[in-house]
Protein backbone atom coordinates (compact mmCIF):
# COMPACT_ATOMS: atom_id res chain seq x y z
CA UNK A 1 0.00 0.00 0.00
CA UNK A 2 3.10 2.53 0.92
CA UNK A 3 4.53 1.90 -2.31
CA UNK A 4 1.19 2.35 -4.19
CA UNK A 5 0.84 5.43 -2.72
CA UNK A 6 4.64 7.20 -2.54
CA UNK A 7 3.37 5.70 -6.58
CA UNK A 8 0.90 8.17 -7.18
CA UNK A 9 2.45 10.87 -5.00
CA UNK A 10 5.91 10.58 -7.64
CA UNK A 11 3.40 10.38 -10.45
CA UNK A 12 1.95 13.75 -9.04
CA UNK A 13 4.95 15.70 -9.00
CA UNK A 14 6.28 14.37 -11.91
CA UNK A 15 2.98 15.38 -13.75
CA UNK A 16 2.97 18.93 -12.15
CA UNK A 17 6.52 19.38 -12.72
CA UNK A 18 6.83 18.29 -16.58
CA UNK A 19 5.83 22.42 -18.16
CA UNK A 20 9.08 23.42 -15.98
CA UNK A 21 11.36 20.69 -17.30
CA UNK A 22 10.79 21.78 -20.66
CA UNK A 23 13.35 22.81 -22.90
CA UNK A 24 13.85 24.39 -26.27
CA UNK A 25 10.21 24.30 -26.41
CA UNK A 26 8.35 22.78 -29.43
CA UNK A 27 6.15 24.69 -31.27
CA UNK A 28 2.68 23.49 -29.51
CA UNK A 29 -0.38 23.08 -32.39
CA UNK A 30 -3.84 21.78 -31.39
CA UNK A 31 -5.73 20.16 -34.04
CA UNK A 32 -9.28 18.39 -33.33
CA UNK A 33 -7.61 14.56 -34.55
CA UNK A 34 -11.59 14.07 -35.94
CA UNK A 35 -11.50 16.33 -39.17
CA UNK A 36 -10.70 13.51 -42.00
CA UNK A 37 -8.88 13.85 -44.24
CA UNK A 38 -7.17 17.31 -42.82
CA UNK A 39 -6.45 15.30 -39.21
CA UNK A 40 -7.66 12.01 -38.42
CA UNK A 41 -5.94 8.74 -36.42
CA UNK A 42 -6.00 5.75 -37.50
CA UNK A 43 -4.17 3.03 -35.39
CA UNK A 44 -3.04 5.48 -32.98
CA UNK A 45 -1.13 7.27 -36.24
CA UNK A 46 -2.19 11.06 -36.08
CA UNK A 47 -2.45 11.54 -39.96
CA UNK A 48 -3.79 14.16 -42.39
CA UNK A 49 -3.36 16.84 -44.23
CA UNK A 50 -2.66 19.84 -41.93
CA UNK A 51 -0.33 17.09 -39.91
CA UNK A 52 1.86 16.78 -42.92
CA UNK A 53 1.76 20.59 -43.64
CA UNK A 54 2.64 21.81 -40.35
CA UNK A 55 5.33 18.58 -39.95
CA UNK A 56 6.47 20.42 -43.42
CA UNK A 57 6.85 23.57 -41.96
CA UNK A 58 8.27 22.15 -38.65
CA UNK A 59 11.15 21.02 -40.28
CA UNK A 60 11.46 24.62 -42.74
CA UNK A 61 11.84 26.45 -39.38
CA UNK A 62 14.17 23.84 -37.64
CA UNK A 63 11.58 23.55 -34.84
CA UNK A 64 9.81 20.17 -33.30
CA UNK A 65 6.03 20.24 -33.49
CA UNK A 66 4.24 19.02 -30.77
CA UNK A 67 0.31 18.37 -31.81
CA UNK A 68 -2.12 18.27 -29.52
CA UNK A 69 -5.56 17.28 -29.38
CA UNK A 70 -8.48 18.08 -28.21
CA UNK A 71 -12.41 18.20 -29.09
CA UNK A 72 -12.65 20.89 -32.03
CA UNK A 73 -14.33 23.39 -29.53
CA UNK A 74 -12.04 23.77 -27.09
CA UNK A 75 -9.05 24.58 -29.34
CA UNK A 76 -9.45 28.20 -29.23
CA UNK A 77 -9.92 27.99 -25.36
CA UNK A 78 -6.29 26.10 -25.70
CA UNK A 79 -4.71 28.87 -27.70
CA UNK A 80 -6.48 31.57 -26.09
CA UNK A 81 -5.24 30.28 -22.21
CA UNK A 82 -1.52 29.69 -23.43
CA UNK A 83 -1.56 26.31 -23.58
CA UNK A 84 -1.24 25.79 -27.75
CA UNK A 85 0.52 28.06 -30.25
CA UNK A 86 -1.45 27.97 -32.97
CA UNK A 87 -4.36 25.57 -34.10
CA UNK A 88 -3.72 23.55 -37.74
CA UNK A 89 -7.50 22.25 -37.95
CA UNK A 90 -8.53 24.58 -41.13
CA UNK A 91 -9.54 27.58 -39.74
CA UNK A 92 -11.47 29.61 -41.64
CA UNK A 93 -10.69 33.89 -41.52
CA UNK A 94 -13.31 35.55 -40.99
CA UNK A 95 -13.86 39.02 -39.46
CA UNK A 96 -15.03 37.96 -36.17
CA UNK A 97 -12.18 35.71 -35.33
CA UNK A 98 -9.30 38.43 -36.75
CA UNK A 99 -10.44 40.82 -33.61
CA UNK A 100 -9.37 38.13 -31.15
CA UNK A 101 -6.23 36.66 -33.03
CA UNK A 102 -3.92 37.18 -35.64
CA UNK A 103 -3.71 34.94 -39.12
CA UNK A 104 -0.81 33.21 -41.02
CA UNK A 105 -1.17 33.66 -44.64
CA UNK A 106 -3.90 31.70 -45.89
CA UNK A 107 -2.74 27.91 -47.06
CA UNK A 108 -6.14 26.53 -48.12
CA UNK A 109 -8.71 27.89 -50.19
CA UNK A 110 -12.20 26.28 -50.21
CA UNK A 111 -15.96 26.42 -50.56
CA UNK A 112 -18.92 26.00 -48.17
CA UNK A 113 -20.47 22.69 -49.33
CA UNK A 114 -24.13 21.56 -48.66
CA UNK A 115 -24.00 17.45 -48.41
CA UNK A 116 -27.06 15.65 -48.12
CA UNK A 117 -28.29 11.93 -47.32
CA UNK A 118 -27.56 10.00 -50.90
CA UNK A 119 -30.93 9.92 -53.06
CA UNK A 120 -32.51 13.15 -51.63
CA UNK A 121 -33.82 15.29 -54.34
CA UNK A 122 -35.53 17.81 -52.38
CA UNK A 123 -32.39 19.53 -51.75
CA UNK A 124 -30.34 20.56 -54.60
CA UNK A 125 -28.18 23.68 -53.46
CA UNK A 126 -27.95 25.66 -50.41
CA UNK A 127 -31.68 27.73 -51.76
CA UNK A 128 -33.43 24.54 -50.81
CA UNK A 129 -32.45 24.67 -46.98
CA UNK A 130 -35.05 26.61 -46.37
CA UNK A 131 -36.96 25.02 -43.52
CA UNK A 132 -34.64 21.96 -42.96
CA UNK A 133 -32.59 21.08 -40.13
CA UNK A 134 -29.25 21.66 -41.23
CA UNK A 135 -25.84 20.13 -38.87
CA UNK A 136 -22.64 22.09 -38.50
CA UNK A 137 -19.26 21.46 -36.52
CA UNK A 138 -19.98 23.61 -32.68
CA UNK A 139 -17.06 26.32 -33.33
CA UNK A 140 -16.96 25.96 -36.85
CA UNK A 141 -17.25 28.85 -39.21
CA UNK A 142 -20.22 27.35 -41.20
CA UNK A 143 -23.37 28.58 -38.69
CA UNK A 144 -21.98 32.15 -39.47
CA UNK A 145 -22.30 31.37 -43.04
CA UNK A 146 -25.53 29.83 -42.96
CA UNK A 147 -26.92 32.74 -40.66
CA UNK A 148 -25.68 34.69 -43.15
CA UNK A 149 -28.50 33.48 -45.73
CA UNK A 150 -31.55 35.91 -46.43
CA UNK A 151 -33.89 33.14 -45.41
CA UNK A 152 -31.66 31.95 -42.19
CA UNK A 153 -34.58 32.46 -39.79
CA UNK A 154 -36.13 29.65 -41.66
CA UNK A 155 -33.36 27.21 -41.18
CA UNK A 156 -33.15 24.96 -38.14
CA UNK A 157 -29.10 25.14 -37.25
CA UNK A 158 -27.72 22.29 -35.40
CA UNK A 159 -24.20 22.35 -33.49
CA UNK A 160 -22.55 19.00 -33.14
CA UNK A 161 -19.04 18.06 -31.54
CA UNK A 162 -18.32 15.14 -34.11
CA UNK A 163 -20.16 12.97 -36.09
CA UNK A 164 -22.61 15.03 -37.78
CA UNK A 165 -21.58 13.28 -41.10
CA UNK A 166 -23.18 9.68 -39.24
CA UNK A 167 -26.20 12.03 -38.69
CA UNK A 168 -26.87 12.98 -41.63
CA UNK A 169 -26.59 9.41 -43.16
CA UNK A 170 -28.99 8.48 -40.53
CA UNK A 171 -31.26 10.86 -41.59
CA UNK A 172 -31.71 12.67 -38.16
CA UNK A 173 -30.68 15.90 -39.63
CA UNK A 174 -31.93 17.20 -43.62
CA UNK A 175 -27.80 17.73 -44.44
CA UNK A 176 -25.03 19.41 -43.07
CA UNK A 177 -22.28 21.76 -44.79
CA UNK A 178 -18.62 21.29 -44.35
CA UNK A 179 -16.13 22.39 -46.43
CA UNK A 180 -16.31 21.02 -50.38
CA UNK A 181 -12.94 18.97 -50.04
CA UNK A 182 -13.14 17.32 -47.38
CA UNK A 183 -17.00 16.36 -47.79
CA UNK A 184 -15.85 15.13 -51.22
CA UNK A 185 -13.10 12.77 -49.47
CA UNK A 186 -15.54 11.76 -47.26
CA UNK A 187 -18.02 10.29 -49.48
CA UNK A 188 -15.21 9.01 -51.96
CA UNK A 189 -13.36 7.21 -49.22
CA UNK A 190 -16.05 6.12 -46.34
CA UNK A 191 -18.98 3.79 -45.94
CA UNK A 192 -21.82 6.20 -45.85
CA UNK A 193 -24.96 6.89 -47.98
CA UNK A 194 -23.94 10.54 -48.57
CA UNK A 195 -23.85 13.07 -51.54
CA UNK A 196 -23.00 16.65 -52.70
CA UNK A 197 -26.37 18.87 -53.04
CA UNK A 198 -24.74 21.66 -55.67
CA UNK A 199 -22.04 24.03 -56.02
CA UNK A 200 -20.21 25.44 -53.23
CA UNK A 201 -21.85 28.69 -51.82
CA UNK A 202 -19.50 30.82 -49.86
CA UNK A 203 -15.42 31.01 -50.89
CA UNK A 204 -13.40 30.10 -47.69
CA UNK A 205 -9.75 30.60 -47.13
CA UNK A 206 -7.87 28.87 -44.16
CA UNK A 207 -4.86 29.80 -42.00
CA UNK A 208 -3.22 29.82 -38.73
CA UNK A 209 -4.44 31.92 -35.72
CA UNK A 210 -2.29 33.28 -33.52
CA UNK A 211 -2.05 34.85 -30.01
CA UNK A 212 -2.09 38.81 -30.89
CA UNK A 213 0.90 39.21 -28.45
CA UNK A 214 4.26 40.18 -29.58
CA UNK A 215 5.36 36.23 -29.38
CA UNK A 216 2.42 35.75 -31.77
CA UNK A 217 3.40 38.58 -34.25
CA UNK A 218 7.17 36.82 -34.66
CA UNK A 219 5.85 33.48 -34.63
CA UNK A 220 3.33 34.69 -37.39
CA UNK A 221 6.23 35.96 -39.26
CA UNK A 222 8.07 32.65 -39.05
CA UNK A 223 5.90 30.57 -40.29
CA UNK A 224 4.79 33.00 -42.94
CA UNK A 225 8.33 32.60 -44.21
CA UNK A 226 8.38 28.64 -43.96
CA UNK A 227 4.89 28.67 -46.10
CA UNK A 228 6.05 31.17 -48.70
CA UNK A 229 9.19 28.54 -48.97
CA UNK A 230 7.41 25.45 -49.12
CA UNK A 231 4.81 27.02 -52.07
CA UNK A 232 8.06 28.07 -53.77
CA UNK A 233 9.70 24.36 -53.55
CA UNK A 234 6.22 23.06 -54.72
CA UNK A 235 5.90 20.89 -51.24
CA UNK A 236 2.47 22.65 -50.50
CA UNK A 237 1.33 21.59 -53.31
CA UNK A 238 2.83 18.24 -53.27
CA UNK A 239 0.94 17.28 -49.94
CA UNK A 240 -2.19 18.63 -51.10
CA UNK A 241 -2.04 16.05 -54.53
CA UNK A 242 -1.28 13.05 -51.71
CA UNK A 243 -4.57 13.99 -49.66
CA UNK A 244 -6.47 15.31 -52.55
CA UNK A 245 -5.60 14.85 -56.01
CA UNK A 246 -5.84 18.18 -56.54
CA UNK A 247 -3.72 21.45 -55.29
CA UNK A 248 -6.15 22.98 -52.82
CA UNK A 249 -3.39 25.31 -51.62
CA UNK A 250 -4.10 28.02 -54.49
CA UNK A 251 -7.25 30.45 -54.62
CA UNK B 1 -27.34 -2.26 -43.25
CA UNK B 2 -23.46 -1.96 -42.64
CA UNK B 3 -21.88 -5.67 -41.23
CA UNK B 4 -20.09 -5.32 -38.71
CA UNK B 5 -16.00 -4.80 -39.02
CA UNK B 6 -15.08 -7.27 -36.67
CA UNK B 7 -11.20 -6.83 -38.44
CA UNK B 8 -11.44 -3.83 -37.42
CA UNK B 9 -12.76 -3.90 -33.65
CA UNK B 10 -9.73 -6.75 -33.36
CA UNK B 11 -7.31 -4.49 -34.46
CA UNK B 12 -8.26 -1.51 -32.28
CA UNK B 13 -8.10 -3.43 -28.59
CA UNK B 14 -4.47 -3.34 -28.04
CA UNK B 15 -4.40 0.35 -29.85
CA UNK B 16 -7.30 1.30 -27.11
CA UNK B 17 -5.83 -0.96 -24.25
CA UNK B 18 -2.54 1.37 -24.79
CA UNK B 19 -4.49 4.09 -23.24
CA UNK B 20 -5.93 2.23 -20.27
CA UNK B 21 -3.14 2.99 -17.72
CA UNK B 22 -3.53 6.97 -18.32
CA UNK B 23 -7.12 6.46 -17.42
CA UNK B 24 -6.59 4.38 -14.65
CA UNK B 25 -3.54 6.83 -13.12
CA UNK B 26 -6.31 9.88 -13.60
CA UNK B 27 -8.76 7.76 -11.54
CA UNK B 28 -6.66 6.08 -8.89
CA UNK B 29 -4.47 9.29 -7.92
CA UNK B 30 -7.84 10.91 -7.88
CA UNK B 31 -9.53 8.17 -5.58
CA UNK B 32 -6.57 8.41 -3.28
CA UNK B 33 -6.32 12.53 -3.03
CA UNK B 34 -10.35 12.44 -2.90
CA UNK B 35 -10.19 9.48 0.03
CA UNK B 36 -7.95 11.80 1.73
CA UNK B 37 -10.02 15.21 1.52
CA UNK B 38 -13.08 13.44 2.28
CA UNK B 39 -11.61 11.86 5.43
CA UNK B 40 -10.57 15.37 6.26
CA UNK B 41 -13.77 16.78 5.65
CA UNK B 42 -16.01 14.27 7.21
CA UNK B 43 -13.99 14.17 10.48
CA UNK B 44 -14.22 18.57 10.69
CA UNK B 45 -17.84 18.02 10.49
CA UNK B 46 -18.23 15.05 12.68
CA UNK B 47 -16.71 17.23 15.58
CA UNK B 48 -18.04 20.66 14.13
CA UNK B 49 -15.04 22.49 14.20
CA UNK B 50 -15.95 26.06 13.99
CA UNK B 51 -15.19 27.74 10.86
CA UNK B 52 -13.83 24.80 9.06
CA UNK B 53 -16.86 22.81 9.68
CA UNK B 54 -18.71 26.03 7.97
CA UNK B 55 -16.34 26.17 4.64
CA UNK B 56 -16.24 22.50 4.53
CA UNK B 57 -20.21 22.81 4.18
CA UNK B 58 -20.00 25.31 1.35
CA UNK B 59 -16.97 23.12 -0.40
CA UNK B 60 -19.22 20.36 0.11
CA UNK B 61 -22.51 22.43 -1.89
CA UNK B 62 -20.55 23.92 -4.32
CA UNK B 63 -18.75 20.68 -6.00
CA UNK B 64 -21.53 18.05 -5.42
CA UNK B 65 -24.23 21.11 -6.45
CA UNK B 66 -22.59 21.60 -10.37
CA UNK B 67 -21.58 19.07 -12.73
CA UNK B 68 -17.93 17.64 -13.03
CA UNK B 69 -18.32 18.75 -16.34
CA UNK B 70 -18.51 22.53 -15.28
CA UNK B 71 -15.91 22.32 -12.89
CA UNK B 72 -13.47 20.68 -15.36
CA UNK B 73 -13.83 23.45 -17.83
CA UNK B 74 -13.56 26.01 -14.65
CA UNK B 75 -10.23 24.74 -13.77
CA UNK B 76 -8.83 24.37 -17.15
CA UNK B 77 -10.07 26.86 -19.32
CA UNK B 78 -11.62 29.22 -16.72
CA UNK B 79 -8.91 30.11 -13.90
CA UNK B 80 -5.99 30.71 -16.41
CA UNK B 81 -8.02 33.82 -17.52
CA UNK B 82 -8.20 35.30 -14.24
CA UNK B 83 -4.43 34.68 -13.60
CA UNK B 84 -2.66 33.89 -16.78
CA UNK B 85 -0.12 31.89 -14.45
CA UNK B 86 -2.34 29.03 -14.04
CA UNK B 87 -1.90 28.04 -17.72
CA UNK B 88 0.75 25.21 -15.44
CA UNK B 89 -2.27 23.28 -15.16
CA UNK B 90 -2.27 21.11 -17.88
CA UNK B 91 -5.49 18.86 -18.76
CA UNK B 92 -4.40 15.91 -16.70
CA UNK B 93 -3.89 18.07 -13.93
CA UNK B 94 -7.03 20.03 -14.46
CA UNK B 95 -8.88 16.60 -14.66
CA UNK B 96 -7.04 15.38 -11.35
CA UNK B 97 -7.90 18.14 -9.32
CA UNK B 98 -11.55 18.25 -10.82
CA UNK B 99 -12.23 14.30 -10.16
CA UNK B 100 -10.73 14.75 -6.48
CA UNK B 101 -13.04 17.74 -5.56
CA UNK B 102 -15.64 16.14 -7.45
CA UNK B 103 -15.68 13.56 -5.55
CA UNK B 104 -14.04 14.27 -2.28
CA UNK B 105 -17.40 16.19 -1.54
CA UNK B 106 -19.45 13.01 -2.40
CA UNK B 107 -17.23 10.47 -0.53
CA UNK B 108 -17.10 13.26 2.55
CA UNK B 109 -20.64 12.94 3.33
CA UNK B 110 -20.86 8.86 2.98
CA UNK B 111 -17.73 8.95 5.70
CA UNK B 112 -19.40 10.98 8.20
CA UNK B 113 -22.43 9.07 7.58
CA UNK B 114 -20.64 5.62 8.62
CA UNK B 115 -18.78 7.41 11.41
CA UNK B 116 -21.84 8.70 12.56
CA UNK B 117 -23.46 5.69 12.11
CA UNK B 118 -20.88 3.83 14.88
CA UNK B 119 -23.00 2.38 17.84
CA UNK B 120 -22.62 5.03 20.66
CA UNK B 121 -22.26 2.04 23.10
CA UNK B 122 -18.70 1.32 21.41
CA UNK B 123 -16.97 4.85 21.87
CA UNK B 124 -18.56 4.91 25.24
CA UNK B 125 -16.76 1.68 26.28
CA UNK B 126 -13.21 2.99 25.07
CA UNK B 127 -13.63 6.12 27.28
CA UNK B 128 -14.58 4.12 29.80
CA UNK B 129 -11.54 2.34 29.69
CA UNK B 130 -9.37 5.08 29.39
CA UNK B 131 -8.87 5.34 25.55
CA UNK B 132 -7.96 9.15 24.33
CA UNK B 133 -10.46 10.47 22.06
CA UNK B 134 -7.72 9.87 19.29
CA UNK B 135 -7.23 6.04 20.13
CA UNK B 136 -10.81 5.80 20.00
CA UNK B 137 -11.43 6.97 16.42
CA UNK B 138 -8.12 4.93 15.18
CA UNK B 139 -9.16 1.51 17.38
CA UNK B 140 -12.98 1.47 17.57
CA UNK B 141 -14.56 3.84 15.37
CA UNK B 142 -12.70 4.25 12.03
CA UNK B 143 -12.11 0.35 11.61
CA UNK B 144 -16.28 -0.73 11.72
CA UNK B 145 -16.75 2.75 9.69
CA UNK B 146 -14.08 1.70 7.10
CA UNK B 147 -16.37 -1.73 6.90
CA UNK B 148 -19.82 0.14 6.27
CA UNK B 149 -18.50 2.94 3.65
CA UNK B 150 -16.35 0.40 1.64
CA UNK B 151 -19.41 -0.32 -0.67
CA UNK B 152 -20.41 3.06 -1.52
CA UNK B 153 -16.65 4.84 -1.83
CA UNK B 154 -15.98 1.47 -4.14
CA UNK B 155 -19.25 2.79 -5.95
CA UNK B 156 -17.52 5.94 -6.20
CA UNK B 157 -14.35 4.55 -7.77
CA UNK B 158 -16.20 3.13 -10.26
CA UNK B 159 -18.05 6.23 -10.94
CA UNK B 160 -14.24 8.18 -11.48
CA UNK B 161 -12.68 5.57 -13.66
CA UNK B 162 -15.68 6.12 -16.12
CA UNK B 163 -15.45 9.96 -15.30
CA UNK B 164 -12.39 10.20 -16.62
CA UNK B 165 -14.22 10.06 -19.71
CA UNK B 166 -14.30 13.48 -19.86
CA UNK B 167 -10.76 14.17 -19.89
CA UNK B 168 -10.78 14.32 -23.57
CA UNK B 169 -12.48 17.98 -23.13
CA UNK B 170 -9.37 19.44 -22.25
CA UNK B 171 -7.33 18.05 -24.46
CA UNK B 172 -5.77 14.67 -22.62
CA UNK B 173 -6.30 11.40 -24.96
CA UNK B 174 -7.27 8.57 -22.71
CA UNK B 175 -9.32 5.64 -23.43
CA UNK B 176 -12.62 7.78 -24.44
CA UNK B 177 -10.54 10.55 -26.40
CA UNK B 178 -8.33 8.08 -28.46
CA UNK B 179 -11.99 5.79 -29.06
CA UNK B 180 -13.20 9.31 -30.74
CA UNK B 181 -10.56 10.15 -32.36
CA UNK B 182 -10.17 6.47 -33.84
CA UNK B 183 -14.16 6.98 -34.60
CA UNK B 184 -13.72 10.03 -36.58
CA UNK B 185 -10.83 8.62 -39.02
CA UNK B 186 -12.61 5.08 -39.62
CA UNK B 187 -16.47 6.34 -39.37
CA UNK B 188 -16.82 3.14 -37.55
CA UNK B 189 -18.85 4.74 -34.71
CA UNK B 190 -20.47 1.15 -33.51
CA UNK B 191 -17.29 -1.08 -33.55
CA UNK B 192 -14.97 1.64 -31.83
CA UNK B 193 -17.14 2.68 -29.02
CA UNK B 194 -18.32 -0.93 -28.45
CA UNK B 195 -14.66 -1.95 -28.16
CA UNK B 196 -14.21 0.92 -25.47
CA UNK B 197 -17.53 0.25 -23.79
CA UNK B 198 -16.18 -3.49 -23.14
CA UNK B 199 -12.83 -2.40 -21.68
CA UNK B 200 -14.69 0.19 -19.15
CA UNK B 201 -17.08 -2.84 -18.43
CA UNK B 202 -14.21 -5.75 -17.65
CA UNK B 203 -11.95 -2.97 -15.32
CA UNK B 204 -15.28 -2.15 -13.63
CA UNK B 205 -15.87 -6.12 -13.08
CA UNK B 206 -12.58 -6.67 -12.14
CA UNK B 207 -13.22 -4.06 -9.35
CA UNK B 208 -16.34 -5.41 -8.43
CA UNK B 209 -14.32 -9.04 -7.75
CA UNK B 210 -12.14 -6.52 -5.31
CA UNK B 211 -14.82 -5.38 -3.69
CA UNK B 212 -16.22 -8.67 -2.64
CA UNK B 213 -13.06 -9.49 -1.46
CA UNK B 214 -12.27 -7.11 0.36
CA UNK B 215 -16.17 -6.94 1.89
CA UNK B 216 -15.41 -11.01 2.72
CA UNK B 217 -12.57 -10.29 5.02
CA UNK B 218 -13.75 -7.17 6.59
CA UNK B 219 -16.56 -9.28 7.53
CA UNK B 220 -14.60 -12.04 8.99
CA UNK B 221 -15.04 -10.48 12.84
CA UNK B 222 -19.08 -10.31 12.28
CA UNK B 223 -19.09 -13.90 10.92
CA UNK B 224 -19.69 -16.86 13.08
Amino acid sequence: MRTLLTNMLLTISLVASAPLLAQEDPLKVGMSGQYFPFTFVEQDQLKGFDVDVMKAIGEEMGRDIQFETANFSGLMGMLESGRIDTVANQITITEERKKAYIFSDPYVYDGAQVVTKEGNTEIQGVEDLKGKTVAVNLGSNFAELLRELPYSDQIDIKTYESNLERDTALGRVDAFVMDRVSASQIIKEKPLPLELAGPTFSQITNAYPFRDTEAGRELRDQVNKALSALRDKGELQTISEKWFGTDITLP
Amino acid sequence: MDVLNVEYMVGLIPVLLGYLPLTLQLAGTGMVLALILACLFAVVRVLRIPVLNQLTIVFISFFRGTPLLVQLFLFYYGLPQLVSALTVIDGITATIMGLTMHFSAYMAESIRAAIVGVDRSQTEAALSIGMTNGQMMRRIVLPQATRVALPTLMNYFIDMIKATSLAFTLGVTELMGATQKEAAGSFLYFEAFIVAAVIYWIVVEMLSKLQHYLETRLNKAYSR
